[in-house]
């Protein structure tokens, strides 16, 4: 099998094959890869395969054929907790990977439960919290905010780990335009530090101006636009 | 075979009420070979159970902590004066494991009865709709909270948090995480769902109209008459064997 991959080479698609149900191939025969420091797109219509790419490459799902592979190490021998550190991922719903009562413990959970101190996950929060406009919502509750400031909440407290990937699905669905702008701001200076993108979009506007490179996904199938 | 909904219930009813009410390893043995047959006559999808391996050591543990809670019999296993295995306390456990196969396998009969199907049985047996509607509802939710859970301890997983290598009593708290997203949906979708229905003008008028009607079949009343038999029989066989 296959474990070496180019220096710059972040995640590597080979030969991926994957369907829920036995009957239903969803994705045939996917190869690609993604750089560090790249900020891919995949677009495709509902029920392309876009979300469950994105699963497969965060290791929350395994191929039925083929293998992934992140950093030259299969997926499939990584743990879910050990690719969380290196690959930010955000669900296309974000009320689901919120679990914490306050907005501030919600995006210092991680440091916290890992036993960092008190002022250091106190720091990072509130510098994230200025970062991701969340200012006032501090002590309100994840689940009693708009969509948009959940979205928001969701993707600092995936920023607060530093990851080397993020891979973003629908990340601007519920963003109004100046957030949007900020978020593609924000993406956009991640890039020179080696941070590699991947989003799944329907948002046209935002692809466009921010994608290096598009994966069509479409009958199962791979088109690079 | 095309069974009423009603038939159904009324065979996965006789099978769970066996299960419940006879404290007897063979007879036991015998009612979940019946439900195994019944279920495979469905031609019901035994993928599930390949799903639900993870709950066997669950099954397992039960069964075990009941053998040790009501010992009976000679000392099988034990560490110095505590006794851990009684030969009365593995048969409880073995009976407790095939209560509880009897109890899924025969609720799998219901498998290939839609939903609709079934609150229109329920409906139709003069249940009130509102009653059977909730039945429905909460069949249809069932695995969309599982699916809930599941990808919320993923996401705490993703945060980096790495379960294998924590202590039990931090992996108790991560599991305590989970319940927060779980619940808040539910709520969440409790409150959308009965806007929804007021909506839709749910229960405007006292009566309600169905364009679907069931009718039971010859085949329907002898096997609903025959599970019916079947049950009292075999109670009453347990009752004499003791």
């Amino acid at each position: 099998m296959k474990e070496v991959c180019s220096s710059n080479t972040f995640i590597e698609v080979n030969n991926v094959t994957f369907s829920y149900k036995k009957s239903e191939i969803i994705l045939k025969n996917i190869t690609t890869s993604f750089d560090k420091g790249e900020f891919a797109a995949l677009i495709g219509p509902n029920g392309s395969g876009k979300t469950t790419f994105g699963k497969l490459m965060t290791g929350i799902l395994s191929a039925n054929e083929g293998s992934v592979f992140v950093e030259g190490k299969n997926i499939e021998e990584i743990s879910l907790g050990n690719i969380g550190k290196k690959i930010g991922y955000l669900f296309q719903q974000p009320a689901r990977q919120l679990f914490n009562p306050t907005v501030k413990e919600e995006i210092g959970f991680a440091h916290s439960f890992m036993g960092k101190s008190k002022e250091i996950v106190e720091q990072k929060v509130n510098k994230i919290i200025e970062e991701f406009s969340l200012q006032g919502l501090e002590d309100a509750s994840p689940y009693r905010i708009s969509r948009g400031e959940r979205q928001r909440v969701a993707l600092a407290s995936i920023f607060i780990n530093e990851p080397s990937f993020l891979i973003l699905d629908e990340p601007t669905t519920g963003l109004d335009i100046v957030r949007k702008e900020q978020l593609s701001q924000l993406l956009k200076s991640l890039q020179p530090q080696g941070i590699g993108i991947i989003v799944i979009s329907h948002d046209k506007d935002f692809i466009n101006k921010n994608a290096d490179r598009v994966i069509e996904l479409y009958g199962g199938e791979q088109h690079e636009a | 075979m095309k069974l009423d909904p009603r038939t159904k219930l009324v065979m996965v009813f006789s099978l769970s009420t066996l299960a419940v009410f006879v404290v007897d390893t063979l007879l036991l043995s015998i009612v979940l070979i019946i439900s195994i047959i019944v279920s495979n006559f469905f031609k019901e999808d035994w993928g599930f159970l390949n799903r639900a391996r993870k709950f066997i050591l669950l099954l397992v543990g039960i069964a075990f902590l009941q053998s040790i809670f009501s010992p009976s019999g000679e000392i099988l296993f034990g560490i110095k004066d505590f006794t851990l295995l009684t030969t009365g306390g593995l048969a409880k456990g073995i009976r407790v494991i095939l209560r509880m196969l009897v109890i899924i396998i025969s609720a799998t009969i219901m498998k290939g009865s839609s939903p609709r199907e079934i609150i229109q049985g329920l409906i139709q047996w003069k249940v009130p709709y509102e009653i059977a509607f909730m039945v429905s509802l909460a069949i249809r939710f069932i695995p969309i909270l599982g699916q809930e859970a599941k990808d919320a301890f993923t996401a705490i997983q993703l945060r980096g948090i790495e379960i294998d290598k924590l202590s039990l009593t931090k992996r108790f708290k991560v599991y305590s995480y989970m319940f927060m997203p779980v619940l808040s949906g539910v709520i969440h979708r409790a409150k959308e769902l009965s806007t929804s229905l007021e909506a839709r003008a749910f229960r405007a008028y006292p009566e309600r109209t169905s364009y679907i009607k069931l009718e039971l079949s010859k085949n329907d009343l002898l096997i609903m008459s025959a599970s019916i038999v079947f049950t009292i029989t075999m109670l009453v066989i347990y009752i004499l064997l003791r």
